[in-house]
């Protein structure tokens, strides 16, 4: 890796925010890396500064709480999703999408809220995040504001995010807490590997919703359905939001296949 | 950018290229170069170090992300020659072939005791699953995580085949 640029590793909330209103653009938050240094080395990013939120306290959080519900902090990793009791015994549906991400060294320095900012459509922690009706907290010098997970996707790495904001938590609602669930993430190798597709599916308190990877230009949410609907009345639902393509992993035709055979297994799994 | 990092038990004070990568550091600067170079981009695990006790990819840490920490690399893994735990079981099992995966493997497999020091053959390959090794089909190796952690049997060895 040879582009030059500053660093700085902040340790406030508000000297990070006040250093990021300066760059704006020019400025790249650091949280895990795993996707920020590899753009870095293929030359798709060339940060002036790379501002690391890890030296924060405000952001190492992972917390649950009746009233607020699981509370997952910029700086928490994916292995530390996975080691949370509260997570497994209370959203399975997140450990299991946890599971599937990268690599064992990968999930010790790649973060939760980094797999969302960075809006890959195969992230593999958006599906069973938006099942889970999860809400981004947002977060500048300027204005704090929260939005629905499934709002904060505009396309291929896109983002609602400003320049000079940053993702500050991501929560998870206490009333999604129990919720059944699944991810099935298909991939070349039974290793590390990114989604071909992945498919979620959550059943709680009668409803059903999906969330699906690497099947349009963004993770997709599709809520509105019930345990009552047939599989077919819910796989003409996903036909109708899915939008894949072919590109080097596999075709578009094989995606939708294989979207379909994840629907229907997950619905007659998921009791 | 100044900082000070304990580098296998040793600590370093210097000045360092804010872009330079934990690998580049710990190879060029320090000299350390057991920690081999595959694809610099989180992928093969050849570059897996010790960092706060949980393994890494050091191709993926700036440098300057350690200001502060403590790294073990494959270099600490002997005591004055004589082969650790690991390493002894990766040679009695012949784990090694051109040995370009072996330091990021130990590596990882050391990460892997401590959190579970009798792992199933499941969670070896779990716990291997970010370290590629195109030689020994993997089940040299895992027979040798197997030994190290006193699970080596007849049974256990015809578990792993077909890896």
């Amino acid at each position: 890796m040879n582009e030059i640029f500053k660093y700085r590793a902040p340790t406030s909330r508000a000297e990070l925010l006040a250093v990021l209103a300066d760059h704006g653009a020019g400025a790249k938050v650091l949280a895990g890396g795993t996707d920020l240094l590899v753009d870095i080395r293929n030359g798709l990013c060339r940060p002036e500064m790379v501002l690391n939120l890890k030296k924060v306290d405000d952001f190492q959080g992972l917390s649950w709480s009746q009233t607020d519900g699981l509370i997952i902090g910029p700086a928490v990793t994916v292995n530390e999703i996975l080691d949370d009791s509260t997570v497994r015994d209370a959203f399975p549906l997140l450990a299991e999408c946890g599971r599937t991400l990268a690599s064992h060294q990968l999930r010790n320095r790649a973060t939760v809220v980094g797999n969302i900012a960075h809006a890959s459509p195969g992230a593999d922690m958006a599906p069973g995040l938006m099942c889970l009706g999860a809400r981004v907290q947002i977060g500048s010098q300027r204005r704090q504001r929260e939005i629905p997970l499934e709002e904060f996707f505009t396309g291929v790495k896109r983002t609602a995010l400003s320049p000079d904001e940053i993702v500050e938590s991501i929560t998870v609602p206490a009333s999604s807490a129990g919720a059944r669930g699944s991810y099935r993430k298909l991939k070349r190798i039974d290793g590390h590997d990114l989604a071909l597709v992945g498919v979620a599916l959550a059943k709680h308190e009668g409803a059903v919703r999906l969330g699906i990877a690497s099947a349009a230009p963004t993770p997709l949410l599709i809520g509105g359905l019930f345990e009552e609907n047939s599989p077919d009345q819910v796989l003409a639902a996903v036909r109708a939001a899915i939008r894949p393509i072919s590109d080097l992993r596999c075709s578009k035709e094989y995606r939708e296949h294989m979207i379909g055979v994840y629907v229907r297994r997950l619905l007659e799994e998921v009791r | 950018m100044w900082m000070s990092v304990e580098v296998n038990g040793h600590t370093y004070e210097r000045e360092v290229a804010e872009h330079w990568t934990l690998l580049r550091f710990l190879r060029e600067d320090l000299e350390l170069t057991g920690t081999k170079d595959g694809c610099s981009a989180g992928e093969c695990g050849a570059c897996t170090v010790m960092l706060n006790g949980q393994a890494v990819n050091a191709c993926m840490v700036l440098a300057v992300e350690t200001d502060g920490a403590v790294v073990e690399t494959i270099e600490a893994e002997a005591d004055d020659g004589a082969l650790s735990a690991v390493q002894a079981a990766f040679a009695r099992n012949y784990a090694v072939q051109c040995g370009y995966c072996t330091a990021g493997m130990v590596m990882s497999v050391r990460e892997l005791l401590r959190r579970n020091p009798k792992p199933t053959v499941d969670e070896i390959k779990e716990g291997i699953e970010g370290n590629l090794c195109r030689c020994t089909g993997y089940q040299q190796i895992i027979e040798a995580v197997l030994d190290v952690s006193g699970q080596l049997n007849a049974e256990t060895k015809g578990e792993v085949r077909y890896v």
